[in-house]
């Protein structure tokens, strides 16, 4: 692999404009690396779920018809709908398709793939967005709090509301959400959506159970991953040994100091959870109504709609492989002690 | 090479990156309780869910009595009253632990022995062949899958041992950049170059030096992951995989419960804290592994 990336990454950057100094750097070169790796995965992934969805029993024709339909309708369609073309072609002509762009359109339903996606992506990235600013916003003060006083009585509660949020499933914590408020305590609505430029305070409050479901998890996640790297930073790092020689106040070097190194750690981890958790969405979406993409895939999988489910695969797999680069570009850019030029030697 | 934050994520565990230091600053939770005390509840709750069973008076979890359902809890006979079909209920917990327990050793079985050995040829042997290797993995990390779940449901029908192979998608790949990064730190250490240098053959490299001491690692991280995939396993039910009903688990049990949460939510409270003082149970002792062995 590096042997081919060698000449490519330097027109490259010379293309990007940021000095050519660039050209030679070893996260230039990292990620350049990276990017003609990636291309390989998202051939893999887009591939593998042909193989998957044709390995299927029945196919799209089958399942617009019904089970009453003859075999020679089913034929037609099939013919229609290019389903009767060899498996190898018909992933071909979506390959070509999809490399300028072109996404297709559903079998079922006849919209094109990129209007599906533009109208329900946007939904689970709200819900996914409102989660992570729940979770991002209490973990930074409930860390910071632990830090303070490792083994405190502030610390000890942290970790074990953090340990309890990590063991509870998002399914679960949505079920009991909805029990305790739209059941019982009837504040708040237990499904539905309501689009953000119908109403912004509607779109909110149907927002609210389903982005606590899936924030808890993540909130307690960065708790304790801040906390342990705010410890690792107030225990043994030069510069925090320097602002207290100062006369810094702890208080301060902790929110100062430590926290601004520590969080360059968890943007880095943030980034990758996106990626994941856009896939553990569709659970939620389903249990609160949301039309979101999850939604939209499930019922892509029930028709057999293959260029839909393909278009989202893709784009999912896109988004996953250019957050985990981010993530590990990230951590070695904010941290300038790893170096990704040479691996392990 | 340090970890990198995706290793980890992908795992689905918060990097232990100060556990030294904190193990250090003392603690009576770090020390031997912080492994006996989960290590207990761990060996309980198994000890409930398959030993009870074949010892105790527990009825069958299925074929229950249609007149006897919904019975509320402390009937007699019934100590957690019966399900919406008559079903003891707190059978249906024992059983239903069960399967849960045994697709979550078992996925995590698949993914330490399968993915720790891929893990450590590819970072053994470094290079092109490692290049390769961890992009095919890229690609069952980036397969979203849901969509392999659901295509699994619907091609060859839920069962417990389909939804043991979709689990298996994500601890193969996990478990592999784990013991791929243990390796990576392990492969420069004096041992490896002198047992190479003496002509140690490749098998016996990976089984004989490099296993060993990366599994306690990977063990840890199976532990800490056995939770993840119980969770994940009641998640795959409610997209119609999972253990197919009428047979319980945890996980098709809540999703079941769903329907009548507002009339008894019983049915999905019991079965979640079930899962939940399991997985907090799996998740303490992984920590206090962790801790120990990051300690040393």
């Amino acid at each position: 692999m590096s042997s081919t990336s060698a000449p490519l990454s330097a027109p490259l950057a010379a293309r990007a404009g940021r000095a050519g100094r660039l050209a030679g750097s070893p996260t230039l070169s990292f990620i350049v690396r990276r990017l003609l790796a990636a291309i390989p995965v998202l051939f893999g992934v887009t591939f593998l779920s042909f193989v998957v969805m044709n390995s299927l029993p029945g196919d799209a024709a089958q399942e617009l018809l019904g089970a009453q339909a003859t075999p020679a309708e089913i034929h037609q369609l099939e013919i229609k709908l290019g389903l009767d073309k060899p498996f190898l072609t018909r992933y071909w002509d979506w390959l070509h398709q999809a490399v300028i762009g072109h996404l297709g359109h559903s079998l079922s339903s006849g919209q094109s793939v990129a209007s599906i996606l533009g109208s329900d992506l946007p939904v689970t990235f709200e819900l996914v967005g409102f989660a992570f600013v729940i979770s991002l916003a209490l973990a930074v003060p409930l860390a910071l709090v632990s830090a303070r006083k490792p083994n405190g009585v502030a610390d000890r509660l942290s970790m074990m509301f953090s340990m309890a949020g990590l063991s509870i499933a998002p399914y679960v914590l949505a079920l009991v959400l909805v029990y305790v408020f739209a059941v019982k305590l009837n504040v708040l609505p237990a499904i539905g959506w309501v689009p953000p430029g119908q109403s912004v305070s509607q779109n909110i409050r149907y927002l609210i159970l389903p982005a606590v479901s899936i924030g808890l998890g993540l909130l307690c996640f960065y708790t304790r991953l801040l906390r342990a790297d705010l410890l690792g930073q107030m225990q043994g790092e030069d510069y925090v040994v320097t602002a207290r020689a100062k006369g810094v106040r702890p208080w301060r070097v902790l929110t100062r100091h430590a926290l601004r190194n520590s969080l360059f750690g968890l943007i880095t981890v943030v980034a990758l959870n996106l990626g994941t958790l856009l896939g553990f969405t569709v659970v939620i979406e389903d249990i609160f109504g949301i039309p979101g993409i999850g939604h939209e895939l499930l019922q892509a999988i029930d028709n057999r709609d293959i260029p839909v489910i393909e278009g989202i695969v893709f784009v999912f797999a896109v988004i996953v492989v250019l957050l985990n680069l981010a993530a590990d570009v990230l951590y070695s850019v904010l941290d300038p002690r790893i170096r990704y030029g040479r691996p392990t030697e | 090479m340090a970890d990198l934050p995706s290793d980890l994520v992908v795992a689905g565990v918060a990097p232990a990156a100060d556990e030294a230091a904190v193990a250090k600053a003392g603690g009576w939770w770090r020390g031997r309780l912080g492994v006996t005390v989960p290590a207990v509840m761990v060996a309980f709750i198994f000890g409930l869910c398959f030993i009870w069973p074949i010892i105790g008076p527990v009825p069958p979890p299925t074929g229950g009595n249609i007149l006897n359902a919904s019975l509320p809890a402390f009937s007699p006979g019934h100590f957690l009253g019966t399900d919406p079909v008559g079903n003891d209920e707190w059978s249906r917990l024992l059983y239903g632990g069960r399967a849960s327990l045994e697709i979550a050793l078992a996925v995590q079985a698949i993914g330490l022995i399968l993915g720790g050995l891929i893990g450590a040829v590819a970072g053994y042997l470094g290079g092109w062949r490692d290049a390769t290797i961890m992009r095919v993995l890229d690609v069952f990390i980036a397969f979203p899958g849901l969509v392999l779940a659901v295509a699994i449901a619907q091609g060859l029908g839920p069962s417990e041992l389909h939804t043991i192979w979709a689990l298996s998608f994500f601890s193969v790949p996990a478990s592999a950049r784990i013991s791929r990064a243990a390796t990576l730190q392990l492969r420069e250490q004096t041992f490896m170059t002198a047992a190479r240098l003496s002509g140690t053959s490749f098998p016996r490299m990976v089984l004989g030096h490099i296993a060993p001491n990366i599994l306690p690692q990977l063990l840890t991280y199976a532990l800490l992951g056995m939770g993840i995939i119980m969770i994940l396993e009641g998640a795959l039910s409610f997209v119609g995989l999972g253990v197919p009903p009428p047979a319980p688990s945890w996980g098709n049990m809540i999703a079941q419960g769903q329907s009548t949460i507002s009339a008894d939510p019983r049915y999905v409270f019991l079965p979640s804290a079930a899962l939940f003082i399991t997985v907090v149970s799996f998740n303490l002792l992984g920590e206090g592994l962790r801790a120990r062995w990051v300690t040393q």
